[in-house]
């Protein structure tokens, strides 16, 4: 529930911003002129505004469908991303967006109708290619759909375009919409997993393991094609154990059908946001770990990151054929 | 410490006597009144003598575990006298720059827009609370805090069916009386979030034993700061010790020696207790 809602003032009679609000009907109304003044101001804590974070319903006027960074992709020949909405209602401390951005508030872009714009425009400009759109870089794809209706907006978009795939990324349950919709050959649901004992620790707020788990399975019976990612993989001592057991839970539910893919990605993140992240929350043991600086990103330790990356591959291997395999690696720079 | 600004003696009063603060005879370029837990100060009425009491404030002391409160009288067109309001947005009218108060607590009382004007105007604006001080002492304070710490609180004085000819001290001081459990409230309500900021500040404790002992530059005393809170973190049975470094002659072989240590210790992760 959130106790204020900023809105631009140029979008304060859109039908979307009427229709959010009334979902909050307590919630005390300010104006303001552009989103940035609440969002990108200087002098405020993240820490301290994820307790009780305010709703910023705002208007996007440009970059609406972004290249997606290096690394981020699942085979197809062209990668973008887009965001609705910046931030997420989870609050997962290895998250590079506690690092990233000043403010914890949730921005709600609500000119959805641009964004699907932009999205054709950008798949009628590349009408051979298999196009691929994330939406859950910047926040998470299904956590606020009661409240954004994303899907329930975004999948007649893709629908209708052929070569452009949609991935849904999400660690939520909140899957009734797709549940009452046909599903589409181009859009995958993609779920997030670390092994529950780190779910507990670092995912506050995140719906267990089995919890995401039988969403994906009634997904899975309804002919959705799934996604599983492990990215980041977070390390503990012993991480084999846990990430056999994650691996065996999942597919001894999941049918190999039903999986589009498979992904793998090290702990990595931009220096800078690193120690942003690691000053909101001095006594986090996550931060504590063997990390090293590879050009310009934090990561763990060489060793520890292929010696994990190898035993998660071989694992997989034993579930999944390599074709379905992606590992979230940037490229080697010369 | 949760700094309180007022503009007049009339709108201190309430709060010197409810909060038994005394006199702050240190300081004569503004009168200052505290306790252990709260400061105040009376800045003199407009938005300029406001951000220089805040300053001074934030300037004389250091400032530990601080949130900010502007406290005073307001009118409004038609919101009923001696009611309090919590400014969600500041507006400072001669710059029409707005300032958004991060607004984490729940406020005890409705909130309202605060508008900050430069001289008293016969009209009232629609909609705002208009006051004198508040967009200077948000401009202030927001340089020494984050904006979840920092509020303005206002009393309505007059409105118009009730005109300023009927403001007095005396009905001031009662204003601000009458809503001292509002008051109260906020004050509870910030301190624990200030106390919470503070502590992700604070250096380990062991840091200035540490460098009592062995000399570290600059750049290694922050090295041994974060090697010390990742200790901290790991939670380890054992808690940093210069004692236990003895063998060591330098602060590099101190850095060095710490950072295997931790190195070596395993990371295993607990059920988070929230």
């Amino acid at each position: 529930m959130h106790q204020v809602i900023y809105i631009e003032e140029v979008i304060a009679d859109h039908p979307r911003t009427l229709s959010i609000c009334a979902r909050f009907p307590k919630a005390t109304i300010v104006y303001c002129k552009h989103y940035g003044e609440i969002f990108n101001r200087k002098g405020q804590n993240f820490r301290l505004q994820k307790q009780k974070p305010a709703l910023i319903l705002a208007n996007k006027y440009k970059n609406l469908v972004l290249d997606a960074p290096d690394g981020y992709g699942i085979g197809g020949q062209r990668n973008y991303y887009f965001s609705h909405m910046l931030n997420c209602p989870y609050d997962c401390r290895y998250c590079f967006l506690q690092g990233m951005y000043r403010s914890a508030n949730y921005i709600i872009f609500v000119n959805y109708e641009d964004f699907q714009q932009s999205i054709i425009d950008t798949a009628n400009q590349h009408p051979n290619e298999a196009l691929w759109f994330f939406s859950g870089y910047d926040c998470d794809s299904l956590a606020y759909e009661p409240v954004t209706e994303f899907t329930k907006a975004f999948l007649p978009t893709f629908r209708q375009l052929p070569n452009a795939h949609l991935e849904l990324r999400t660690k939520s349950v909140q899957i009734r919409t797709l549940l009452k919709s046909e599903p589409i050959d181009n859009c995958v649901v993609a779920y997030s997993f670390t092994p529950e004992v780190i779910s507990q620790a670092l995912e506050h707020g995140v719906p267990s393991v089995e919890k995401r788990i039988e969403a994906m399975v009634k997904l899975q019976q309804h002919g959705w094609k799934l996604g599983l990612r492990f990215d980041p993989m977070v390390y503990q001592e012993g991480f084999e154990q846990l990430y056999q057991q994650l691996f065996e839970q999942l597919f001894s539910r999941l049918s190999t059908d039903s999986i589009h893919s498979v992904s793998l990605g090290t702990l990595r993140t931009p220096k800078a946001f690193h120690q942003n992240m690691a000053n909101l929350y001095p006594e986090e043991k996550l931060f504590a770990g063997r990390f090293e600086e590879n050009r310009g990103m934090i990561t763990y330790q060489k060793e520890l990151e292929e010696q994990m990356t190898r035993f998660c591959y071989d694992q997989l291997m034993q579930y999944i054929p390599q074709s379905l395999f992606f590992a979230c690696t940037p490229a080697e720079k010369p | 410490m949760i700094n309180i600004i007022t503009a007049l003696p009339c709108e201190a009063r309430a709060l010197i006597d409810h909060y038994r603060l005394q006199g702050n005879r240190r300081h004569n370029a503004f009168r200052c009144y505290q306790n252990d837990e709260l400061q105040l100060i009376i800045s003199g009425v407009g938005k300029i003598a406001a951000a220089i009491a805040t300053t001074f404030l934030a300037a004389s002391a250091p400032q530990r575990c601080s949130a900010w409160l502007n406290l005073g009288i307001a009118g409004h067109p038609h919101k009923p006298v001696g009611e309090p309001l919590f400014a969600h947005k500041i507006i400072d009218a001669a710059t029409a720059q707005s300032f958004y108060p991060g607004i984490i607590l729940s406020p005890p009382c409705p909130t309202a827009p605060l508008t900050t004007v430069d001289t008293p105007e016969q009209h009232y604006r629609e909609n705002t609370m208009v006051d004198m001080e508040a967009s200077g002492f948000y401009a202030a304070a927001s340089r020494f805090q984050s904006c979840e710490l920092i509020h303005s609180l206002k009393i309505i004085s007059d409105n118009q069916a009730h005109s300023t000819d009927h403001i007095t001290e005396k009905t001031v001081t009662a204003f601000i009386a009458d809503n001292l459990n509002t008051i109260d409230a906020i004050i509870t309500a910030l301190q624990p979030l200030a106390v919470q900021l503070e502590n992700t500040k604070q250096p380990p404790a062991e840091l200035y034993a540490f460098m009592e002992r062995w000399r570290f530059t600059a750049y290694q005393q922050n090295e041994l700061r974060l090697l010390l809170r990742r200790w901290h973190a790991l939670a380890l049975d054992i808690p940093p010790d210069p004692r236990d470094f003895t063998d060591y002659k330098n602060g590099k072989a101190i850095l060095i020696a710490i950072k295997d240590h931790l190195d070596a210790q395993p990371i295993r992760f607990e059920q988070a207790s929230h």
